[in-house]
C-alpha cells in the first residue's frame, strides 16, 4: 500500500520547458528519500556513540562510584599516557596484529599458489577453508580452549607429548598463552586470505606466463616479476581488512584467555572492555577506545598510503 | 618423471595437512558431542567410542536448556538482516545510480564508519539503552548491530548495483514507469543474486557478533554464544555438553557456509576489492 502511494506521487514525466532541471531536482529528491533510513540508522548507531565516547572520555564516570563524577577535561588522557597497562596492552595489540596478519597473508599466498597448480582437489580446499571462516569467533575460542589445548587429552597437548615436548600449561603460561592466540586467529582467518587470493590468481591473465614461459623464465622468476606484482592490490587489501579485524578482536581472547594469565594477553580493545565493564570505570575505558580509534586511524592511514603508493 | 611424481607427492602431502588442521578442530567438537564426559576426558584421546544422544537430550530438554538462546540468536539475527536489508537496498542504490551532490562523501561516510572500534560503540551505547531501559531487548541489540551490517550491506550491493546495464533502467522510463516502480520491478530482480550474498554475510555476522551481545544480554535476551559460558566455570566444565552446544551453534552457519559457498567467496573478493567488511 504504502508503496504503491509512493509509486503514484512519482508518477507522471516532467513536461516541457526545463525539462533537465526538473529531472535533476526530482532524482535528488528521490536520493534522499532511498539514503535517509540508512544514513539515519548510521548517523544513530557509529556517529553519534563516536560523539558521545569523545564527550565520556572527558568525564570522570565510574557505575561504582557514582559520587566522584564529573567532568575532568583531559585527566583520563593525562592518567592513561603514564598507565603502563594501556602501553602493554598497546604493544600487545601490535605484536598480535602483526603477527596474525603476516601469517594470515604468508600461508595464504603459498596454499593459493599450491592449490591453483592442482589439477584435482581444488574442490576439497574451497569446501574446507570456508568453514573456520564462518564461524563465530567465541564459538572457536570456546573449541580451543577446551578440546584443543586442555592439558593431557586435548589434541594439541595430546600432539606435544607424543612429540616428546611434554605436556605444556598452553593458556596458562604467558607466552604460551600469546602464541596460542596468535596461533587461533590465524587457524580461523587464513581460509579467508587464503580465498581471496586464489580467486585473484585465477584471474590473472594466462598469456603473459605463456610469454614468460617462453622466455624461459624460472618459476622464482615468474613468481617474483609477474604474480607478485599483479596481486599486489589483493594482498594489499587483504593486510587492511585482516589488519582493521585484528585490531578490534575480542572474542576469541576473551573466550580463550579472558586476556590473562595475568594482562598477558589483554589486547587494547579488550582492555577498554575491561576498564569499562567490569571495573566500571567507563570515562577511562572511553579514553581508551578513543586512543583505539586514533590507532586504527593511524595504521589503516599508512596501509592506504602504502597501497595507492606504488 | 619420477621427480614430477615427488613434487606431487609433497604436494598432496602439504595439501592434506593443511586441510586436516582446518578441519578437525570442527570435527573432534562434533565427535565429543556424541560422547560421555569421561569419554572425551580419556586419556589416550579417543577416535573409537560408543556414541551417546545424552549430551544433546541434556542440553536442549533438561534444566537450563539452551534452546531459548538459539532461538535468541534465530530472532536477533533474521531481525538484524530485514532491517538491515530494507535500509541498504535502497541506500546502496542511490550511491551506485542516482545523481545528486555530495554522492562521493555519502560513499566515503559509509566507508569511514566501519573503521569505528565495536569497544568505542557498546560503551556509550551501553549507557545509553540503560538510560532508556533497553539492555537485554532484541530492539536494542538488533538497533546497534546496524553499526556494522549497514555499512557492509550498503558497500557489497553498491557493487552488485553498478553492473546492472543502464539501458534497462532508461527504457523502463521512457515506457512512463515511476522511478520506484522501476527499481521495485526492473532492477531488484536485477540484483537477486548480490541481495542472496548480502543475506548471507548480514546473517553470519549478527549470528556470530559476541561483543556487543556479552554486553547488552541478560535474561531474556542471551544468545547462544553468550550462553555457551554457562558450561565452563572456574569449578567444573560441562564438557560433554560443551561440546554439544558448540556443535549446535556451528549447525546453521556452517550449513549457511556450505550451501553458499560460491556466494561467499564472491562476496568475501567483491569486498577485498572494493574495501569493504570488517569481520
Amino acid at each position: 500500500m504504502a508503496a504503491s502511494a509512493l509509486a503514484s506521487a512519482e508518477t507522471g514525466n516532467p513536461g516541457a520547458g526545463d525539462f533537465g532541471h526538473a529531472l535533476a531536482q526530482r532524482e535528488r529528491r528521490f536520493a534522499a528519500a532511498l539514503l535517509a533510513p540508512a544514513f539515519l540508522a548510521l548517523l544513530a548507531t557509529t556517529t553519534f556513540p563516536l560523539i558521545f565516547l569523545v564527550w565520556t572520555s572527558t568525564y570522570r564516570m565510574n557505575l561504582a562510584m557514582p559520587f566522584m563524577n564529573g567532568f575532568v577535561g583531559f585527566e583520563n588522557y593525562r592518567m592513561l599516557l603514564i598507565d603502563e597497562r594501556f602501553w602493554s596492552s598497546l604493544l600487545i595489540s601490535l605484536v598480535y596484529t602483526g603477527t596474525t596478519v603476516a601469517l594470515q597473508v604468508a600461508i595464504g599466498l603459498a596454499l593459493a599458489l599450491l592449490v591453483m597448480d592442482m589439477k584435482r582437489g581444488q574442490g576439497w580446499f574451497r569446501l574446507i577453508a570456508i568453514l573456520p571462516v564462518v564461524l563465530s569467533p567465541a564459538v572457536v575460542g570456546m573449541i580451543w580452549r577446551t578440546f584443543m589445548l586442555a592439558p593431557d587429552f586435548g589434541i594439541v597437548d595430546f600432539l606435544a607429548i607424543n612429540a616428546g615436548l611434554g605436556s605444556q600449561n598452553w593458556l596458562g603460561d604467558p607466552t604460551l598463552a600469546m602464541v596460542s592466540v596468535i596461533a587461533i586467529h590465524t587457524w580461523q582467518w587464513t581460509p579467508f586470505a587464503f580465498m581471496v587470493l586464489l580467486a585473484s590468481l585465477a584471474s590473472l591473465p594466462e598469456d603473459i606466463y605463456e610469454a614468460a614461459r617462453l622466455d624461459r623464465a624460472t618459476a622464482w622468476q615468474r613468481f617474483r616479476r609477474i604474480t607478485l606484482p599483479l596481486l599486489r592490490p589483493a594482498i594489499v587489501m587483504v593486510v587492511i581488512m585482516r589488519t582493521m579485524v585484528a585490531l578490534t578482536a575480542f572474542a576469541a581472547i576473551f573466550t580463550v584467555t579472558g586476556g590473562g594469565p595475568g594482562t598477558a594477553t589483554e589486547i587494547l580493545n579488550l582492555y577498554a572492555y575491561r576498564k569499562s565493564f567490569i571495573e566500571l570505570s567507563i570515562g577511562y575505558g572511553a579514553a581508551l577506545a578513543v586512543a583505539l580509534l586514533i590507532v586504527t586511524i593511524v595504521i589503516s592511514g599508512v596501509l592506504f598510503a602504502l597501497r595507492r603508493a606504488k | 618423471m619420477t621427480a614430477r611424481r615427488l613434487r606431487a607427492a609433497v604436494i598432496l602431502a602439504i595439501s592434506a595437512v593443511f586441510l586436516l588442521a582446518w578441519a578437525f578442530p570442527i570435527i573432534w567438537s562434533v565427535l565429543n558431542s556424541f560422547k560421555t564426559d569421561s569419554d572425551v576426558l580419556a586419556y589416550p584421546p579417543k577416535l573409537i567410542f560408543s556414541p551417546t544422544l545424552g549430551a544433546y537430550r541434556e542440553v536442549l530438554f533438561g534444566s537450563g536448556s539452551i534452546l531459548p538462546n538459539l532461538v535468541s540468536s534465530m530472532i536477533i539475527s533474521v531481525g538484524t538482516t530485514i532491517v538491515t536489508m530494507l535500509m541498504a537496498i535502497p541506500a546502496a542504490y542511490a550511491l551506485a545510480r542516482l545523481r545528486f551532490h555530495g554522492k562521493k562523501f555519502a560513499g566515503f561516510y559509509v566507508l569511514t564508519t566501519q573503521m569505528l572500534p565495536p569497544v568505542g560503540i557498546i560503551i556509550p551505547y551501553f549507557l545509553v539503552l540503560q538510560t532508556i531501559g533497553w539492555i537485554d531487548t532484541y530492539q536494542g541489540i538488533i538497533l546497534i548491530y546496524l553499526s556494522f551490517s549497514l555499512p557492509f550491506a550498503i558497500w557489497l550491493l553498491v557493487s552488485y548495483f553498478e553492473d546492472i546495464p543502464l539501458e534497462m533502467e532508461e527504457a523502463a522510463y521512457l515506457d512512463g514507469a515511476s522511478r520506484l516502480r522501476t527499481l521495485w520491478r526492473i532492477i531488484i530482480p536485477q540484483v537477486r543474486g548480490g541481495i542472496a550474498v548480502t543475506v548471507v554475510f548480514v546473517f553470519l555476522n549478527a549470528w556470530n557478533e559476541f561483543l556487543f551481545a556479552v554486553v547488552l544480554s541478560g535474561n531474556t535476551v542471551r544468545p547462544v554464544t553468550v550462553a555457551m559460558f554457562n558450561f565452563v566455570s572456574v569449578e567444573q566444565t560441562l564438557w560433554a555438553k560443551l561440546a554439544a552446544v558448540s556443535v549446535l551453534a556451528m549447525l546453521p552457519v556452517v550449513v549457511l557456509g556450505v550451501v553458499a559457498q560460491k556466494q561467499i567467496v564472491k562476496g568475501l573478493t567483491i569486498g577485498a576489492v572494493k574495501g569493504g567488511g570488517r569481520r
